[in-house]
């Protein structure tokens, strides 16, 4: 059996310090956010590059595009979407990512990838990363466009 | 360039030099950012290949 009474209340705590909010880290705004994120996902590293970071903009550039490269050496399959399979929906937006280049993939140069050649998974993962890739570019360029990164 | 090993290594590659000018901004926490991320993919995978050793392979899978 409890000694305390049922009613009782229990001792109410000590206020806790609470220590002073530190303020988030903001940079100047540069240039529109939108038209940053436009010309960002169209070309990988156009985004850094509008926003005068020249080195980021041209080694992005390079990565995404020796990815898109490889994958298609590899012939591997840049995703569109399928009847009755909803995944190839999610590998289609994030094989869109690379912006131009995917349209000039798949339209331009009637580009679909070979299933039976070797390589065909390894160059699937290859041009899905480089579309991932320049999603996140878009995310970092967009960021940097509204003054919340350097 | 189909050898399974130079194709983890490249892609090991791309991605952490990825990363590593994404989310760092001097050249010395690139280069420790780049380094952690590349050894990890790529010794997590031959660590992973070990682990699958013993496994046995199994037949080749059909070409659709």
């Amino acid at each position: 059996m409890a000694d305390t009474a049922p009613d009782a209340q229990p001792a109410a705590r000590p206020a806790t310090p609470v220590p002073p909010a530190i303020p988030a880290r903001t940079f100047a705004p540069v240039g529109h956010p939108v038209v940053v994120a436009v010309a960002a996902w169209l070309i990988p590293g156009l985004g850094h590059v509008y926003l005068r970071r020249w080195q980021r903009g041209l080694a992005f550039f390079l990565l995404v595009v020796v990815s898109l490269w490889v994958g298609c050496q590899l012939q591997g399959e840049l995703y569109r979407v399928a009847p009755n399979q909803p995944l190839s929906l999610l590998g289609t937006l994030g094989a869109m990512g690379m912006g131009i280049p995917y349209w000039l993939l798949r339209y331009g140069l009637g580009y679909s990838g070979d299933i039976v050649a070797a390589g065909h998974e390894y160059g699937t993962a290859f041009l899905l990363t480089a579309g991932l890739m320049n999603w996140l570019l878009v995310l970092d360029a967009w960021d940097i466009s509204r003054g919340k990164k350097e | 360039m189909l050898s399974h090993f130079f194709l983890m290594v490249l892609y090991a590659f791309v991605v952490s030099a990825f990363f590593a000018l994404l989310w760092r901004r001097g050249r010395r926490e690139q280069a420790k950012l780049f380094l952690q991320l590349f050894l990890g993919m790529v010794g997590g995978g031959l660590l992973v290949a070990y682990l699958m050793y013993p496994f046995p392979q199994g037949p080749p899978a059909p070409i659709p």
